[in-house]
Parts: structure tokens; sequence; C-alpha cells
């Protein structure tokens, strides 16, 4: 049975948990809106470096450095699109 | 087909190796087709018109449970992976089977609370926002619901043929695929709701 859960994925899962907690802070405590979305950024991409290492197994595919470049490059490209979208659009530069 | 005994039976041959790293190419253009979506939401969240805002809509406990679901189910299909690296079926089915059932809970959710926000007067027509909304939200949702039926079929062939380096990589796709679902979410419940909520 102890060999279905191992050790590294629980601490994965109940570390995910915790992000979200701390996320959910941002909700149930009055506080600047600078300081709840500086919040919400690390706890999310934490979690979402949590995810592709832990439990998307990127690093111990023979081809990793190609799926490492290749997710780089995709989040590269959303935060260029996303940024550059909000930059030219909502901020008003 | 040249096996290779030494790596997990996903790996174990070269067509399983390319299969992987081809979902990985499919998983950074879906990076893309999701950043421009939340692009879109981003710019468009403030133009409301008539109609409701986030902050006036979103609800902390369908949220948490979304959230909670998920995350859990993101665990429970990791946990078939390994099982499956243990050469443990029954366990493999099971914690897909719970992964699934996971996966409808959620869609469940999701359509009630879309049911409610259509009640409050958002409807796909009702704004900017409302538009972008449920473009974002319904993407990620029908990614969910297609992996219910992408999933089942796989239990299916497991169940049938056992592991062999086709079934096993075709489940360890899978979890890449549902994984990658998570991420999308968690990226909605920050910067969609908890950020419309703060």
């Amino acid at each position: 049975m102890r060999e279905l859960f191992p050790a590294k994925q629980v601490v994965g899962f109940i570390a995910s948990l915790v992000l979200t907690v701390i996320a959910l802070l941002v909700y149930f405590i009055d506080m600047s809106f600078q300081l709840g979305m500086i919040i919400l950024l690390l706890t999310a991409f934490t979690q979402a470096g949590l995810q592709l290492v832990v439990f998307m197994h990127a690093g111990e595919s023979p081809d990793s450095d190609s799926i490492y470049v290749n997710t780089y490059y995709g989040i590269f490209i959303a935060l260029a699109i996303v940024f550059g979208s909000l930059l030219a659009m909502v901020w008003g530069y | 087909m040249n096996i290779d005994h030494s790596k997990p039976l996903e790996y174990s041959t070269e067509t399983n190796d390319l299969n992987i790293i081809g979902f990985w190419v499919f998983i950074g253009a879906e990076i893309a087709l999701f950043a421009t979506l939340f692009a879109a939401y981003f710019i468009l969240e403030g133009r409301v018109a008539d109609g409701p805002s986030g902050g006036h809509l979103f609800v902390i406990s369908t949220l948490m449970i979304q959230t909670f679901v998920l995350l859990t189910s993101s665990f429970t299909i990791g946990l078939a992976v390994n099982a499956m690296r243990l050469g443990r079926k029954g366990a493999t089915i099971g914690f897909f089977i719970i992964t699934l059932i996971l996966g409808l809970g959620f869609v469940g959710v999701e359509i009630y609370e879309f049911y409610e926000y259509v009640h409050e007067g958002l409807t796909l027509q009702t704004s900017a926002f409302s538009a972008a909304l449920f473009t974002l939200l319904g993407t990620h949702g029908a990614h969910v619901s297609f992996g219910l039926f992408w999933g089942i079929a796989i239990i299916i062939q497991l169940a049938k043929r056992g592991f062999t380096p086709r079934t096993a990589n075709k489940t360890f796709i899978f979890s890449l695929y549902w994984h990658f679902l998570d991420v999308v979410w968690i990226f909605i419940f920050s910067f969609v709701y908890l950020k419309g909520m703060m």
C-alpha cells in the first residue's frame, strides 16, 4: 500500500494545497491590490513549477532538455502575449 | 518494435519517446492558446456594460470546491502513473477512475456556476467582460470534458490489454494533459477569480 503513495507526490500535493491556502488569503485578509497581486503571482508560478517538475516528470525523460526549452519558449510567448497586450491596450503607453 | 526494458514502459520504444515529446510541443501550443484568452480577458474585464462585474458574481465556496477537486484529481492521476510503474494494474485503473470522477465533479460545479451566472443576468452576449470570461472558462471546461471521454477510452484499453508500451504511453500522456489543465486552472483561480474578488 505504501509504495502507491510515494513521498515526493504526497509532499507535492500538500505543497499545492498550502499554496492554494496562501493564495486564498488574498480574499480573506484585507490587503492592498499590489500586495495581493504579488502574492498571487508568486503562488501561481510556484504552483505551476511544482506541477511541471513533481507531477509531469519533466526532468526524467531522455529528451528533458528539449522539453524544458519548449516549455520555457511557451511561457515566454504567453508572457509576451499577456503583458504586451496589457501594455498596448490597458496601461496606455 | 524495439523495447528497452531498462526504461519505464511509457518510454520503452522510440515511438513512445517521440509521442511524449510531441505531446509537450502540443502543450507549448496550448500555453499560447490560453495566453491569448487570458490577454483578451485582462483587457476586457472592466467592460461590464449594464451587466454584473466579476467581483459581484464570483462566489468563494464554489471556487474552493473546484480548486480542491481539480488539485486532488491532479494528485490521483500522478498516483496512477506511479502505480503503473510498479506494474499494479488494479491500482492504476482505480486511481484513474477516481481522477475522472473528480473531473466530472469539477465540470458539474462549473456548469452549476454558469447556470447561476445566467440567472444573475450574465450571458455570453451581456458585455465584453462576459464574453471574455465565458470563452476563457469554457475553453478550460471543454478541455476537462474532452479529457473525461479520452480517459474513459484509455481505462477500457488498460482493462482489456493490460500494460503494453502503447497503453502505458497513452496513460502517461493523459497524465501530462491532466496536470496541464490543473496548471491552467491555477491561473484562472488566481487571476480571474481571486483578482476579481480582491
